[in-house]
This record gives structure tokens, sequence and C-alpha cells, in this order.
């Protein structure tokens, strides 16, 4: 056997590096000097064999682990349910707020065809009102067709004629604190459309109660249009003209009660005498 | 996540599923169970994904993974609480000597290797799979780890003699002698 001696010094300091050689760290010319030494060396060359042998062992058993297939499906999965959509967020973020966008256009059109349903229901409804306070205001405001003292009844039964006197007590017994003043057929010039018209006095002001023939106007039903339902009739109230009115439809009538008091007491007025006069215009024909 | 209209599932998958085998092996090789180690590995995927609009490419996809895996791994580490402390090992200048080393055999069993790997304390286990397994450079590790680079070589360092020890356990159990007087001497052929 031949025993090598050794400078251990030079060795000590080649050993220091092999790490760094292991590792492919070093400099070109500090490997020159490792690679010259384990030339004449045979312990540092087989200590390099060694830890080389060592991080080769570690790679052949690290290499042997098989990473799981479920693994990686799993994770691909996650990855592409929370892949970001064209606003950034998560695929089921995405579904949500292209749901809720589909929900609030939904919504939003419904409420905007609700809208438009109310908004056209109420045009109709200040339409239809309107003819009454357009015959209140000409008749009994601009026309002032009434006198100061009340005219007596039997002379405003037959100014009504036999088919309407009969509604001058209803009016009169349905109407407390107002006094008749006058009550009579009014024509409309330039036009055949007839209506009754009571013109009586209370509270400071002038209120009229109109009957009039319904040629064709339709008061559209539900909540939203509708104020009151007073016995079986619905009552409708509108501001036009400075004037609250409120009406109804009875048995081919419009029935408008209309006056400058405020909404609730011009609709309690006409919550009274609604039901007894959509009674009486049965009789009336 | 705001809005990146060129961030694709498909384009990250290309990129970053190549690197699940290391990812995997290493974790494995790092948590305590697998289980653990599967969490570690989705949870970077994940949380790669959603910076994945961040990430240049071209740069290094694999030390981007690794980077949030041991930010992971060192997390996951502080809760567990366990990780096994090694004082004094630092200076690469006290490690190194001629004096005996253990022999390792020739042949030795995978799962006796990674045994003895396990054995290894935590902080020298990770610089050895960084450095000897995935070749990362030195600056890389201390990159990855956030180490001070004489940090890192100390710790390979002394990862390997810790290993080569471990080893050199097994061998025992094979009938393998340790070396003597190797440092001293040699023997020529």
């Amino acid at each position: 056997m031949n025993v090598l001696t050794f400078d251990s010094r030079q060795c000590e300091r080649i050993r220091r590096h092999l790490d760094a050689y292991l590792s492919n760290e070093l400099l070109v010319e500090t490997t020159g000097e490792i690679l010259r030494h384990l030339e004449t060396c045979e312990a540092c060359a087989r200590e390099l064999e060694t830890r080389t042998r060592v991080r080769d062992l570690v790679r052949r058993a690290t290499a042997s682990q098989s990473p799981p297939e479920e693994l990686r499906l799993s994770i691909q999965r996650r990855l592409r349910e929370t892949q970001p959509g064209f606003w950034g967020g998560t695929r089921q973020l995405n579904w949500a707020v292209a749901l809720a966008g589909i929900l609030v256009i939904v919504l939003g059109g419904i409420v905007a065809h609700e809208w438009v349903r109310v908004v056209r229901g109420r045009r109709i409804v200040a339409g239809v009102l309107a003819i009454g306070v357009s015959d209140h205001i000409q008749c009994a405001i601009k026309g002032h067709n009434y006198p100061e003292v009340a005219n007596p009844p039997e002379v405003l039964r037959k100014k009504l004629g036999p088919q309407y006197a009969g509604l001058l007590d209803v009016v009169q017994q349905n109407l407390p604190g107002f006094e008749i003043l006058e009550a009579h057929i009014c024509s409309i010039p330039g036009s055949s459309r007839k209506y009754v018209h009571f013109i009586t006095r209370g509270r400071g002001t002038i209120l009229s109660v109109i009957l009039t023939r319904n040629e064709g106007a339709q008061l559209p039903g539900g909540g939203a249009f509708r104020t009151v339902v007073a016995g079986h009739v619905n009552l409708y109230e509108a501001h036009e003209q400075g004037m609250n009115v409120a009406g109804f439809e009875s048995r081919g009538y419009l029935g408008f009660v209309v006056s400058d008091l405020d909404t609730n007491t011009t609709l309690q007025i006409a919550d009274q005498l609604a039901p007894p006069l959509n009674a009486a215009l049965q009789t009336a024909g | 996540m705001f809005f990146h209209p060129k961030v694709r599932v498909e384009d990250f998958e290309a990129a970053a599923m190549v690197h699940f085998p290391a990812l995997y092996r290493t974790a494995r090789l790092l948590a305590q169970e697998t289980a653990e180690a599967e969490d570690l590995v989705q949870e970077v995927y994940l949380e790669a994904w959603k910076s994945f609009h961040r990430f240049e490419t071209g740069t290094n996809c694999r030390a981007w993974l690794f980077k949030i895996l041991f930010h992971r791994l060192h997390h996951f580490r502080r809760r567990w609480a366990k990780a096994a402390k090694v004082e004094g090992f630092d200076n690469p200048e006290e490690q190194e000597s001629i004096a005996a080393e253990p022999e390792v055999p020739h042949e030795i069993r995978d799962e006796d290797v990674l045994g003895a790997l396990a054995k290894v304390p935590a902080e020298f286990r990770e610089v050895v799979l960084l450095a000897d397994v995935q070749e990362f450079s030195y600056k890389e590790i201390a990159d990855t780890l956030k180490l001070p680079l004489g940090t890192v070589m100390s710790r390979l360092c002394r990862g390997r003699k810790l290993l080569r020890r471990e080893l050199a356990e097994v061998a025992s159990t094979y009938g393998i002698k340790p070396a003597k007087d190797q440092a001293s001497t040699g023997e020529s052929a």
C-alpha cells in the first residue's frame, strides 16, 4: 500500500471550496486551481466524489417521489374556477355580476313599464277629471250661474226634470254643511254633451256636484290611480286649474265633486256622496 | 384583481404547471405530512395565479414559484413552531476541515436517502434541496429564502455534512463501517 503525504493546508483550502465547486459557483481561476489539485490529491478527489455521490443520491431519491395526479387536476380545476373574467373577478363572480345585471335589467324593465303605466294612467285620470273641473269653472265660477239665495227645491226639481229630480234629495242629504244654491242640466256650446250640475255653498266656498254621461272615457283600475273605495265605487282625485276634484264612474255616468277645498276634504265629501248617487242613478236610467 | 384582458389561465398553466413536480417534491420533503405538502402546493398555485398579471413573461417562473412556496412554507412553519433550531453554523469559515468524514455507501435505497434527509433540520434541508436538487444558484436561494449569501453558503455546507452523517448511519445498518483516518492519509491504487 502506497501512502501519499500531502499538504494539509492546501487540502483544507481546497475543501473549503468544494461545496461551491460542486454548485458551480466558483470563478474560473479557482476552479482551475481545484482541478489541478485534484489531479494530484487522491484524498480530495475521493472527497469530491463522495460529495457528488451524496448529491446524486438525493436527486435520485427525490425524483422517485411521484407527484399525485389528482392534486395536479385539483389545482387546475381550482385555477379555472377562479379565472379572472372581463371585470377581473372570478368566474363565479362574473356569473353573479351577469345574473345581477340581467336581474337589474329585468327589474328595471318592469319598474320602467310600471312607471310608464302609472304615468299614463294618471294622465288618463287627470284628463277625465278635467271634464268636471272645466264644467265647474265654466258654469259656476266664470258663469256664476247660481243665485246668492238658494232656489227653492221645487224649482230645482223642475230644472232637473223628472229623470234627475230625485237626485236633489240624495245630494242634499249627503252633503251636510252645504246648501244647494242651484241645480240644472247644463249644455256646453258646440258640444252635444250635457251634465247635471248641483252648485252648492258651504265652508266658505262654492262646490259643484256634476254628473255627466260617460261617452267612452275609461278610468284605469288598480290602486296606483284609485284613491278611495267608497262602497263599491272607486274614487279618483286630481288637481286641475287650482281646483281639487274627486271623480267616480257610476252606471254610464261620470260623477265629479269639484271645489277649491283641500284634497282630503274633497275626497271625504265625494266618499259620502258617491255610493248613494250610484244607487240613485240606477233608477235615474 | 382589476381588469386584465391578457391574463388567461391557459397561459398561466403553460408557464407554471411544468414546475408542479419540482414544487411538490420540495414541499413534500419540507412539510410534515403529505396533506400539508398538497395544501402548500395548491396555495402556491392559487397565490401565483392571483398575481400572475404582475409576472413578466420571460423571467424565471420557477424561481418565482419557489419563492412563493418558501414564503408559504415559512408561514406554515411558524405556525407549526416545530422547526428545529440549529445555531452556530452560519460562518462558512468554521465549517471546513480535513477531519475524517463518514463514508457513504454506493448503493442505498431511495427511501433510506429520503429518511436521512428528513432527519436534517429544515433550515439546512431546504438549502440542500434548492442547491443540489433544484440547482438554484446561491443568489437565487438567498433571494428565495430571504437570507444573506453567506448564510446560504454556510447552511448548504452544514446541511450536506449533516446529510452525509445521516447516510453514514444508514450505511452502518448495511454493515458498512465508517472510514477512519482518511483525512490525513490516502491510499493509492
